[in-house]
């Protein structure tokens, strides 16, 4: 009667196990099992159409729903917006020439700006709200393992696996995740590290007497050199100076919205050259 | 602060694959149950065989008390489901925990209370479905 019964735990069940288990041990060990499986996602591509169903017409029943007023009222609103990021511009523009110029003058190469490609996020909830989201650009697109990936907020995570026409991207508080940064006012290099689902951010091992306080703003210091330099990771929330403790408790609160956008952005950093050119001349300076 | 509308979401997979195996036991078996869960893996960007080793699990444990499950009242079902996610949940992390992928921290267990909190709804919703397609339970 119970339908298992008559194959059993050893007939029914064991193989499966000893498949998933040879399965998983392959894809740790095997280079092309990763490949294969990488590749193999290019069947989610229907799956991940259909499930992105709802919230497009969604989105599309709202295009429809808006009143000319509400419209105009918008366009007026960007309209403004865009004049006040272009006259920031102009001035950003004039910076980044005088920058340019130092930097020749003291013969180091000038950071290029990078390309820029906006990502969509895949409404396909990969693995029980993890600290990773799913988005639309793949190894197709030039993605790679390590590409920062950001928002109009500041930096959301790193991309850690891609296959051809999808890729991966762990937050920055996922607990394996770490991002260099510099505290903005003072200039202090930290290392950030995420601390999980619904906790803090964490910089860590700072001596007591460093100079860091609430309200700093903290940018990527392009060490490490997965991040480029110079964007907005996070804010410090709260310092705690322990006298027991050589290192200070430091919690941060992330600048970017974490993947809840629908878009964010992939960079393609050009910084592997003027990093080599910075430890030549220090290599030089040494030598002097 | 940080947390995103992900982590309520309950494994609906799983919760499909449990009402199937509650309803047709001997057609809904293990390799289903295998290759569905292989197929989120993929899709998902996880580890091949994860998912594919705890659908497999709880689709067995479904199916062989499956005439047991289904003379319970909803509540308790509910309680089953919770308990066959939460071995899923489980086994989920101690296969990240091995294969040194990152291990993600206790908010997964509110999925797993929601899973069991909206059973009623798909235990519904699946039922009506079947009753409309002319789908005769074993």
């Amino acid at each position: 009667m119970v339908p298992h019964a008559k194959s059993g735990f050893w007939r029914g069940l064991a193989p499966y196990l000893l498949s998933s288990i040879l399965l998983i041990s392959a894809y740790m060990h095997v280079g092309a099992v990763k490949v294969a499986a990488s590749s193999l996602a290019v069947i989610g591509i229907p799956i991940h159409f259909v499930a992105s169903l709802p919230s497009m017409t969604l989105a599309a029943m709202q295009g429809r729903l808006i009143t000319t007023d509400q419209l105009r009222r918008q366009f007026e609103f960007l309209r403004e917006q865009n004049l006040i990021l272009r006259a920031r511009l102009q001035r950003f523009e004039f910076l980044e020439n005088e920058n340019n110029r130092l930097r020749e003058l003291l013969q180091a190469t000038p950071q290029a700006v990078e390309k820029v490609t906006l990502a969509q996020l895949v409404a396909v909830n990969p693995d029980l709200g993890s600290l990773t989201v799913l988005v639309n650009k793949g190894s197709a697109d030039d993605v790679y393992i390590g590409q920062p990936v950001i928002d109009a907020g500041g930096i959301v995570g790193q991309v850690t696996k891609s296959s051809l026409f999808t890729s991966k991207i762990s937050l920055i508080t996922e607990e394996s995740q770490a991002v260099p940064v510099q505290v903005v006012r003072s200039g202090v290099r930290a290392i950030l590290y995420g601390g999980g689902k619904n906790r803090t951010l964490r910089v860590m091992y700072l001596d007591r007497n460093v100079d860091i306080q609430p309200d700093d703003v903290l940018v990527s210091s392009g060490l490490g050199e997965i991040y480029p330099p110079g964007y907005p990771v996070a804010v410090v929330t709260a310092v705690e100076r322990n006298v027991a403790e050589s290192f200070m408790n430091i919690e941060a609160k992330p600048m970017s919205h974490l993947g809840r956008d629908r878009e964010v952005l992939l960079l393609w950093p050009t910084q592997l050259k003027s990093s080599d050119h910075g430890s030549d001349a220090i290599v030089e300076e040494k030598s002097e | 602060m940080q947390e995103l509308p992900g982590g309520f979401v309950p494994d609906w997979v799983s919760l499909v694959l449990i009402y199937w195996a509650l309803a047709f036991p001997v057609r809904m078996g293990v390799p289903i149950a295998w290759v569905t869960g292989l197929i989120v893996d993929i899709i998902t960007l996880g580890i091949p065989g994860a998912h594919a080793f705890t659908k497999s699990v709880i689709v067995y444990i479904t199916g062989s008390l499956a005439l047991r499950i289904r003379a319970f009242p909803i509540w308790q079902q509910s309680v089953v489901v919770f308990l066959l996610l939460s071995l899923e949940l489980a086994s989920l992390v101690i296969i990240s925990g091995l294969t040194g992928e990152a291990i993600t921290g206790m908010h997964r267990w509110t999925a797993v209370v929601v899973g069991a909190l909206v059973w009623p709804l798909i235990y519904h919703v699946l039922r009506r479905s079947r009753h409309s397609s002319n789908l005769r339970g074993s």
